[in-house]
């Protein structure tokens, strides 16, 4: 992979994120949520935006979500990325009320539905590690 | 206290729009900055204030030193690109109302259409944009880094629950590409038709390569000054009625789909303050330049700014609406589809042609004249009026 592909592949993000790639490692889907409140929130800072706690764990989300909202890139797209052009990008309201991203496994864009229940699964990203992703529930 | 008609911009210049303008950004902003003090009738010694991008490259030392500025009093800047040109011009009225400065140069010059795109870390912004790296991370794993993609996630779910269509984008972009064809300055000004639009190819679905800006190299200023100083220029001023910015809550940059409503932008919190300050109604505008680096950027902006309700804004652009004479005449310079994409000073600076009766598509009698900012990133919104 090239240098400038393999900087806007990696997963950047700093100390907030670790747990959640790491998480994805292990086959799990994991958000911050606040120990003082109990809010999820997710993408992962250092602070509850609801109760402005910082006390935090990373608690396992149970991986069902459904369809918000989808779109299919097409090129100009970095040399990584052309190669598997056309590909879907989905956005997911979890249960737990966060929201989140990933490709699909097994659905065309004809197949996807506004709203569709998805249920998480893991895929590797083109570095190499896995990352979560969605599927059909 | 609020900044409402404290000050007035007088000045604008620009450099005629390309792919490759030719020569480096800190020389095409020093020519932006001459043209606008030869609009105005001011002096270098006049300035003594600058307001600029975060993201613009040359810094403001550099500005005024080259231009023989003498003392610059007050200097700031603010970030998110294209979410930040109406704050721009809002910062330095806000410095003229708190007696900071009394001339504020306002500059953008930005080599994008020689200078490679950002999301494939082959232009100068790269870095600033990296910065964000905390909010890189939810999208790179998925090859979603394109500002296009984030913003057709956005579309398709606003067209799914107001029941717009494609087509309503496609007369969005078919009203501006009318208008850029008055434009000489337009980078873009061969006819366009809704089967043109609806066959151009796909980028990111829904959306499709005549849904995009421009990419250009562009230099452009304006100068804002306080209004003793503004009454003596050259130019019939263009008050600063209203100026506004807006983030909203759990704001992630460049689209924020973390929120609820989740298709409520920064521009309806921006909207918000600005009718407030100007206490007149979206109905009283005479003319706008709704930000348009893509088409439902103005679908939606025509919802979070009042022009209509939710829902009925695709009826609203249908057949010509935002064309001169329609309901809302808007990009009257052909907007960042058609003339040129620099973070919207452009747009600004039609504002103000509509305001002196100067336009390429003159709204006639045009009394109220309004411009925003990029809608789907932290924004703002400003309203002109003339005397
Ligand atoms: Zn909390």
């Amino acid at each position: 992979m090239s240098e400038q592909a393999e900087a806007f592949v990696r997963r950047t993000g700093g100390e907030w994120w670790m747990p959640y790639w790491e998480a994805g490692r292990r086959r799990e889907l994991r958000f911050q949520r606040c120990t003082d409140c109990g809010t999820w929130r997710h993408p992962p800072g250092p602070m509850c935006p609801s109760c402005q706690s910082f006390g935090v764990e990373w608690a396992r989300a149970s991986g069902r979500g459904t369809l918000l909202s989808w779109v299919v890139c097409h090129p100009p797209l970095l040399a990584v990325w052309k190669e598997r052009a056309p590909y879907v990008v989905v956005l997911v309201q979890c249960e737990e009320g966060v929201r989140t991203m990933g490709n699909v496994l097994d659905l065309a864009a004809e197949d996807l539905r506004m709203d569709m229940p998805l249920v998480v699964d893991f895929a590797p990203s083109p570095d190499g590690d896995l990352v979560p992703q969605w599927r059909r529930a | 206290m609020s900044l409402k008609d404290k000050a007035a911009i007088v000045g604008i210049g620009q450099l005629p729009f390309s792919k490759n303008i030719g020569r480096p950004e800190e020389v095409t902003a020093l020519e932006a900055a001459r043209l606008a003090l030869d609009d105005a009738g001011l002096r270098p010694q006049d300035i003594d204030g600058t307001s600029k991008w975060s993201i613009q490259n040359t810094a403001e030392n550099l500005i005024a030193r080259n231009l023989g500025v003498p003392n610059l009093r007050w200097f700031g800047e603010v970030g998110y690109g294209g979410g930040g040109g109406c704050g721009v011009v809002a910062h330095a009225a806000a410095a003229i109302a708190a007696g900071m400065a009394r001339c504020v140069l306002v500059y953008r010059s930005r080599n994008r259409g020689s200078g490679g795109r950002p999301w494939a870390g082959t232009s100068r912004e790269r870095d600033q944009s990296q910065s964000e790296s905390n909010e890189t991370a939810i999208y790179a794993p998925y090859g979603f880094v394109r500002p296009v993609d984030q913003v057709a996630m956005f579309t398709r779910r606003f067209l799914h629950e107001r029941g717009y269509s494609t087509r309503h984008l496609g007369w969005i972009a078919v009203t501006t590409r009318k208008h850029a064809m008055r434009n000489p300055m337009a980078m873009m000004r061969e006819p366009m038709t809704l089967e043109n639009h609806a066959a151009s190819r796909v980028i990111s679905d829904p959306l499709r390569l005549f849904d995009n800006c421009l990419e250009t190299d562009g230099a452009a200023a304006v100068l804002v000054a306080e209004a003793s100083l503004a009454r003596d220029c050259r130019q019939k001023p263009a008050w600063i009625m209203a100026a506004s910015q807006g983030m909203g809550p759990r704001n992630v940059t460049m689209n924020n789909f973390f929120k609820d409503p989740i298709l409520e932008s920064p521009g309806a919190h921006a909207a918000r303050d600005l009718w407030r300050m100007a206490g007149v109604t979206p109905q009283d505008v005479d003319v706008a330049q709704l930000y348009d680096a893509f088409t439902p950027l103005v679908l939606a902006s025509l919802e979070e700014y009042g022009f209509c309700k939710p829902g009925e804004a695709g009826d609203f652009v249908e057949h010509d609406g935002l064309g001169v004479g329609g309901n809302l005449p808007n990009n009257t310079s052909g907007g960042s589809l058609s003339e040129a994409y620099v973070h919207g000073i452009n747009l600004i600076i039609e504002a103000v042609r509509q305001i002196r009766g100067t336009s390429c598509n003159q709204v006639p009698g045009a009394r109220l004249s309004m411009a925003t900012s990029g809608n789907m990133v932290p924004t703002g919104a400003l309203l002109l009026r003339g005397d």
